[in-house]
């Protein structure tokens, strides 16, 4: 089920935003349907990203998808891979542009994604068949990414971060640059915060998103977090959803006892309303207000991180 | 004197941490004069020869100029050591009747110096413990004498050289031995967990691994603290039973190091570099030494970069960590090493050290991050039940005077719990298993809902559920609470570390 297309740079399946770019690649290769190749969304963000990152990935993403925006993205784990899944899960449409052939599998974990893309989607690259991935290939497929889009969102990047290399190339080709916010604490957003300093436009909800891409009928499909539910859960939960800590600076800030702590925040995370970070601290994390209403109703939801 | 006789004296070896009696038979006859010692001596054995030799000359004695044989008996067994210097040349006074025979009555051990003295040699509990058991007087080196004294039920006879066998040796300065219990200190509480700014979260995880026995792995930056939080989990261990005390003691003597300490009470720390070799890590050599774990027995390991230790090494630890000893096989037999320790070990975030530091930038990549994450491997990941991020304390709060609980505190929560456990008839809640782990939980139905839908919601394999009950286990035992709560579960689901 192999279908293998070369398209020169004349043909017409060739996509037309990408032709427009300064040193266009002649041919594309593409393993799946090349009419997803129209102009759409690119999700990108850190490697390392943080059960926040995923949860915006997953909500901007997974909406923009829903409303039959293609999701274009680097199929590297982390942010990339989980926006490509979000599309997946709504039956969506997405593009994965590789710094390697199209036809191999880089990540090694990402095969089973990749073949479906290849099934549903479409897998691409500038380099012919079976070359494996190189280094320098890779900031040269951002500007693909940045050139198949028609705009570029950074969903979560520290800094340094080849986000920004993308981005860079989103500005050249007059593509608009949005990125989602983070906390100024955080190291890991301290890229998305900067590229939002210098002029990206800031994505907190999916109306801009919408707003934005220029979407008609903008329906909140994925709520945001409630601020009456959140008044009536505990100090911890409010302090922690703004400013992701540790148990220990968590429980100094609050004059709380640390077992108070670790037990509210055992809570949380079961809830899937807090996310316990690699580093240690608890922060937001996906869909909040539908795991608030659950901890109201005291039912866990299966939902996690 | 005569150029005549035989002999026989008891000594013994020492295998493992137990003595192994040995009888010195000295046969003296005709012949051209040699000197032969037979029975398997390793090189210190053959060269007392030569000490002896001088040794009985310096003393005043003639050394017999006729063939002298001498047969350490049990033949097959090896022996090490210095300490047949003295049983062989008490032997050979007493076969040329130099001396009278109730001199070299009793166990006797001891290395001899050129000029007669007798010197102190390591292991001295173990050869008490095995004249005790013969019912035999020891007789040693003076400088040994205290620490010989502890094991109860044995007669002690302390000697300065070898001069002193001509008088049949001054038996009434024979003391008896017995544990003077009110005599030894306690153990101090140090290094004190007060001494600790910040990590409040962490002082509660060793508060939770000291009542339960349960290990524990702290996982941060560099400097982050983990090795100072590492000591301070042995002072709030509960006190060491007189068996204890002594098992511990056998160990460090047969080891060559103090077994003072561990008489007093105190429980061993040990924290090997990863550099440490393997047999010295759990044990080895010729002859069989006990290894760090060993020396460790009953107190904490400390293994600081856990990964760097290397995988035969990490692989070593799965059955002492699992059984409580160590068995070591060589030509000669099976030899059991007692190594019942807490362990704690200490691991960085990722290669560079740095990855969630608030102050330096990681610099490893994604992939690179998982593949270390993998290497303590799952077996022994799975032996340790307690796992938790430590971080850098901010400067200024170091700074700040802090109201900390000290150990004697939270020593006594400890103890408190472990009677508690132990009145409803269990042990540590580290090796409960299977259904006596859920019998010894008694969830409600509720409680046992909710850790269900936390196991979905969490993605805990079963291994983590087990971990995760002891550790509530204890948890409650801590609060006096019968039975495992929702709230228990949901402080002992925060020591669960991540997912690997």
């Amino acid at each position: 089920m192999d279908q293998r297309h070369e398209i020169p740079i004349d043909d017409e399946r060739y996509p037309q935003a990408l032709r427009q770019i300064p040193d266009a690649p002649k041919v594309l290769y593409c393993l799946g349907d090349p009419a997803h190749l129209d102009p759409g969304l690119a999700v990108i963000g850190s490697r390392k990203a943080t059960p926040y990152g995923l949860g915006a990935t997953r909500l901007f993403a997974g909406w923009a998808a829903s409303q039959r925006v293609t999701i274009i993205s680097g199929a590297a784990i982390g942010c990339d891979q989980e926006a490509h899944r979000s599309a997946l899960a709504v039956n969506g449409s997405t593009v994965a542009v590789m710094g390697c052939g199209a036809d191999v599998d880089y990540p090694s974990g990402a095969s089973d994604l990749l073949d479906r893309i290849r099934r549903v989607g479409a897998v691409v690259s500038e380099v012919p068949w079976g070359t494996r991935p190189q280094r320098w290939l890779f900031p040269r497929r951002n500007r693909l990414i940045a050139g198949l889009s028609s705009a570029v969102l950074v969903v979560e990047a520290s800094l340094p971060s080849g986000t920004f290399n993308t981005a860079d190339y989103a500005l050249d080709y007059d593509r608009q640059v949005l990125a989602v916010p983070g906390s100024i604490f955080a190291p890991e957003c301290r890229g998305s915060n900067r590229l939002l300093s210098q002029g990206a436009t800031p994505i907190s909800d999916v109306t801009e998103l919408g707003l934005a891409l220029g979407i008609g009928s903008i329906e909140q499909l994925v709520m945001t977090a409630d601020p009456a539910a959140e008044d009536s859960e505990h100090p911890l939960l409010a302090a922690l959803l703004s400013n992701p800590m540790r148990p220990d600076d968590a429980a100094r800030e609050l004059g709380l006892h640390i077992v108070e702590v670790s037990r509210l925040l055992g809570r949380y995370e079961s809830a899937g309303v807090l996310g316990r970070y690699p580093d240690g601290r608890y922060g937001p994390c996906v869909t909040m207000r539908q795991a608030i209403q659950s901890l109201h109703d005291e039912q866990p939801t299966c939902e996690s991180p | 004197m005569t150029d005549r006789g035989t002999a026989r004296v008891h000594t013994a070896t020492v295998v493992g941490t137990h003595a192994v009696p040995v009888a010195v038979e000295v046969d003296v006859g005709p012949g051209l004069p040699s000197f032969i010692v037979v029975g398997l001596g390793d090189t210190a054995v053959l060269e007392s020869r030569d000490r002896v030799r001088a040794a009985v000359r310096a003393s005043g004695f003639a050394f017999p100029s006729a063939r002298v044989v001498v047969n350490l008996a049990p033949a097959p067994l090896r022996k090490h050591g210095t300490g047949f210097d003295l049983p062989i040349a008490a032997a050979i006074l007493a076969a040329t009747r130099q001396v009278p025979p109730a001199a070299v009555e009793g166990h006797l051990v001891g290395e001899l110096s050129l000029d007669g003295r007798v010197r102190a040699i390591p292991g001295v509990l173990a050869h008490a413990l095995a004249a005790r058991d013969a019912s035999h007087t020891l007789v040693l080196a003076q400088e040994s004498v205290r620490n010989a004294l502890v094991v109860a039920g044995l007669d002690v006879c302390g000697m300065h050289d070898l001069s002193q066998l001509r008088d049949g040796v001054d038996r009434s300065s024979t003391v008896s031995g017995g544990p003077h219990r009110t005599a030894l200190p306690e153990p101090g509480l140090e290094p004190d967990l007060s001494d600790i700014a910040g990590h409040a979260i962490a002082k509660r995880a060793l508060e939770i691994a000291a009542a339960g026995a349960h290990n524990i792995l702290f996982v941060g930056p560099p400097g982050s603290g983990k090795t100072m939080l590492a000591s301070r989990l042995g002072p709030l261990l509960p006190p060491l039973s007189d068996t204890e005390r002594l098992e511990v003691a056998v160990v460090h003597d047969v080891a060559g190091l103090d077994p003072m300490p561990a008489l007093e009470g105190r429980r061993p720390y040990r924290a090997p570099h990863h550099s440490c070799s393997l047999s010295g890590l759990v044990g080895g050599g010729t002859p069989l030494r006990p290894g760090e774990i060993s020396l460790a027995h009953t107190g904490v390991l400390f293994l600081d970069e856990l990964p760097e230790f290397g995988p035969a090494a990490l692989q070593a630890l799965r059955q002492p960590l699992e059984d409580g000893y160590i068995s070591l096989v060589r030509a000669e037999g099976r030899t059991r090493f007692p190594a019942r320790f807490s362990l704690v070990a200490s691991a960085n975030p990722c290669p560079c050290g740095f990855h969630g530091d608030p102050t330096r930038l990681c610099e490893c990549a994604a992939a690179q991050i998982r593949r270390y994450r993998t290497r303590i491997g799952g077996p022994l990941m799975d032996r340790i039940d307690m796992r938790l991020r430590v971080d850098r304390v901010d400067p200024e709060l170091l700074v700040r005077s802090s109201n900390a609980e000290d150990s004697h505190a939270v020593r006594q929560r400890v103890l408190e719990a472990r009677e508690r456990a132990r009145l409803d008839g269990r042990g540590a809640s580290s090796a409960l298993r299977g259904t006596d782990l859920l019998d010894a939980c008694r969830l409600e139905p509720d409680t046992r809902d909710r850790l269900a839908a936390q196991a979905r919601a969490l993605h805990l394999s079963g291994r983590s559920v087990t971990r995760l009950l002891r550790v509530a286990r204890t948890i409650a035992d801590l609060e006096g609470a019968d039975a495992v709560s929702t709230e228990v579960l949901y402080e002992a689901i925060g020591y669960r570390g991540s997912e690997t």
